[in-house]
């Protein structure tokens, strides 16, 4: 462990720099790496702050009684992988960087104004048709014990001879699934959820700007998909642990009335189960696949 | 001077008929209350040839009903071949009145009031009784009650051109709550965690009750083909897991918001229809020649209080049916056949897995033990109102005949009836062979 570099990021750049430094980075070539060089950043002491967390449950549907949302630590991640996206230790920019899954682990429920210490740390090299999938591990602290963990899968398109062991999909499909309620995807959600979380890629801010990536319209950020399905999906109180898995399957144009899909008959990690996915409108074409685990507080 | 009562004689059930059940603004769109029940009585009639008769008593009902149709039954009595001296009166208990109103003919006959009757039921909800505007209604009474014109003026002055366009219509709902009844049995539904899937399966297993039913003739001397339609065209015999899975919830906005498990397909849809029921003394029977399906032999009524107690609003019958058991000194298991309203799938799941609940057999129904589990594949054995649909009123006549012939064939044996209604009522009854 002593050999890993360890930064640390106590004041946040601001849009402007981000963005800069976003398009600086930009200028890196994608090639074949043998491993990603170990790097652990870290945001010592960060406070769930009660306001942005009232924000993000307004943009994500979630409601006061479930209290801190399951995905909600993630966003305090976000500056420490643009920070490592920004730097020498990444080999390739953010922009073009695909979101393949994510896997959330909670051990103990967060409430607001808890103070917590993030941190991010680079992990494993996987093979993909398409390119390089490397993962980024993420780890919340309170009091020295870990209350959270993640793990964001994803996909440097375009890279030959990809290292490592073959990505395959971890989540099976054979269990059908019902309909379970629709939501609205505005137009505008890409903006409000890139506003809340810092994400502000173009392909999910505007169509036009989208259009100029490649996309015919805006898209949805997967972790705002993802938390909808979520509101939705967890009960209407707190909870205690929790584990969620989702793969992104295809992307959720804007605006669009998605559907829910879900089935609890299954088993699992912990006392309540579940898989569901977000498709189309029609229900014929999965944007995520996802697996649900929890305890109730 | 106190005379010997005589004793309480056992009540037969000799047969039914309905019309076939008709979602709500379809075939039967343009049918009155009156001309179905009027329909339904007379294919009774023709079948057990009861023209010219006169029977002790008509007793039945609809749930939507105009005050215009105070004297239904009667009127329907008298547009039949029945004598016309044959006594009729309405009675309404949302959807427990059919099986109510066989509950009142058979205690008659038992007491010996009267030989054989006829019970029944009616509903539509494509030809609903709207009210008048409130606002206007309260004019035109005021008007009706003015003496001089300047008291009539004052009253014409409060009316308002939109009050014309904006009738009182009827509501399938709770007064007291506000909920419709599939709110309610949403909420049911998330107290008991009956699952979307279980819900669902005993959708499908309805449908296919009653196909094969249909498909080997068991309805057709239950039956008078009314309008055209032959058998009941909420059914359909294709259905599939697939389907009902890929159905919306319905019931989930107000009560449960995205995490709704009530479906079309797993709840009851708003039907027209009418079914009537003969009952009648062993000796009329017999002088009739006419053979005994079944006997009634216990009935039960219960209510909760979903209001201040907050007790589910369809769980009556949860209640309802271990009284009578005691009364009866019968276990939940010594049924032959299970039939039980599925207003929607999940009253049915949650009245069965109340049953198997110890602490809610302990600390509502004041039970030592819990009643347990029945045989699934004793339950609604020819499908229920899930496929047939449910014209509320109506619905008992169809479950009482239906029951009653399935005892018949059997030969011998014990059926249990449940069902619930509106204002968490629970009516239910045992028929035996």
């Amino acid at each position: 462990m002593s050999q890993i570099p360890i930064l640390e990021i106590t004041s946040l750049p601001s849009t402007l720099a981000g963005l800069m430094a976003v398009l600086q980075a930009s200028r890196k070539r994608p090639g074949t790496v043998e491993s990603l060089a170990p790097v652990i950043y870290v945001r010592p002491a960060v406070t769930l702050d009660t306001g942005a967390l009232a924000a993000y449950a307004q943009v994500c549907a979630g409601t006061p009684e479930q209290g801190v949302p399951l995905l909600y630590p993630q966003m305090l991640t976000f500056p420490l992988a643009m920070a490592y996206f920004a730097s020498s230790y990444c080999p390739w920019p953010a922009m073009g960087t695909v979101h393949l899954a994510n896997r959330v682990q909670q051990h103990a429920p967060l409430h607001a104004s808890d103070v917590l210490r993030v941190e991010m740390q680079t992990g494993q090299l996987l093979a993909h048709d398409k390119g390089q999938v490397f993962k980024l591990e993420f780890r919340v602290l309170k009091d020295d014990q870990l209350v959270w963990e993640a793990t964001q899968t994803l996909l440097r398109l375009g890279v030959k001879n990809p290292v490592g062991p073959a990505y395959a999909s971890a989540l099976n499909n054979d269990h059908p699934l019902s309909l379970q309620s629709g939501f609205v995807a505005g137009s505008g959600i890409g903006r409000r959820y890139g506003r809340i979380s810092g994400d502000l890629n173009p392909i999910h801010l505007s169509a036009l700007s989208a259009r100029i990536f490649g996309f015919r319209r805006a898209i949805a950020h997967g972790m705002w998909t993802q938390a909808r399905a979520l509101s939705a999906m967890l009960p209407r109180h707190a909870i205690a642990q929790a584990q969620v898995h989702v793969e992104f399957k295809t992307p959720l144009f804007l605006p669009a009335r998605p559907t829910l899909w879900t089935t609890r008959a299954i088993e699992g990690d912990l006392s309540h189960n579940a898989l569901f996915e977000v498709r189309n409108a029609k229900g014929d074409k999965p944007h995520l696949r996802a697996s649900l685990s929890y305890n109730l507080a | 001077m106190t005379q010997t009562l005589p004793a309480i004689r056992r009540v037969a059930i000799l047969g039914g008929n309905r019309i076939p059940f008709a979602r709500s603004n379809t075939v039967y769109a343009n049918a009155s209350n009156h001309d179905m029940m009027t329909a339904t009585l007379q294919g009774l009639v023709d079948r057990f040839n009861l023209h010219g008769e006169r029977l002790g008593e008509v007793v039945g009902g609809a749930v939507m009903k105009h005050a215009r149709d105070f004297n239904l039954i009667r009127e329907s009595v008298l547009s039949t071949t029945l004598a016309p001296e044959t006594p009729a009166f309405d009675i309404q208990q949302a959807c427990g009145t059919g099986l109510e109103a066989a509950m009142l003919v058979a205690n008659k006959i038992a007491l010996g009031h009267i030989e054989c009757g006829i019970a029944g039921g009616v509903d539509t909800t494509s030809d609903a009784p709207m009210g008048l505007n409130e606002a206007l209604r309260k004019i035109l009474l005021r008007l009706s009650r003015a003496k001089t014109t300047g008291q009539r003026l004052a009253a014409l002055s409060q009316f308002r051109p939109q009050m014309l366009v904006k009738p009182a219509l009827p509501r399938n709902g709770e007064p007291r709550t506000g909920y419709a009844m599939g709110e309610h049995c949403e909420l049911m539904a998330q107290e008991w965690d009956i699952a979307r899937e279980d819900q669902d399966a005993l959708a499908l297993q309805s449908h296919q009750n009653l196909a094969r039913a249909f498909k080997d003739g068991f309805f057709t001397d239950l039956m008078t083909p009314y309008k055209g339609v032959t058998q009941d065209n909420n059914l359909r015999a294709d259905l599939s897991l697939e389907k009902l899975r890929s159905l919306r919830p319905c019931f989930d906005k107000k009560v449960r918001p995205e995490q709704g498990t009530l479906t079309p397909g797993n709840s009851t849809p708003l039907t027209d229809g009418a079914s009537a029921v003969l009952l009648a003394s062993e000796a009329w029977a017999a002088a009739h020649q006419l053979p005994v399906l079944a006997y009634l032999t216990f009935s039960e009524v219960a209510a909760v209080d979903f209001f201040d107690k907050k007790e589910g609003l369809l769980m009556a019958p949860a209640y309802a049916v271990p009284r009578m058991l005691a009364r009866a000194q019968l276990s939940l298991q010594d049924f032959d056949f299970y039939e039980i309203h599925e207003a929607f799938a999940a009253q049915v799941l949650c009245t069965l897995k109340s049953w198997e609940d110890a602490s809610f057999c302990r600390d509502k129904l004041g039970l030592a033990q819990s009643l347990g589990a029945i045989d699934k594949s004793k339950l609604n054995v020819n499908g229920s109102s899930l496929a047939a649909g449910h014209p509320f009123a109506a619905t008992g006549g169809r479950i009482v005949a239906t029951l009653a012939k399935m005892l018949a064939q059997k030969g011998s044996g014990r059926g249990l009836i449940s069902i619930c209604a509106a204002g968490g009522q629970g009516v239910v009854a045992i028929l035996e062979r």
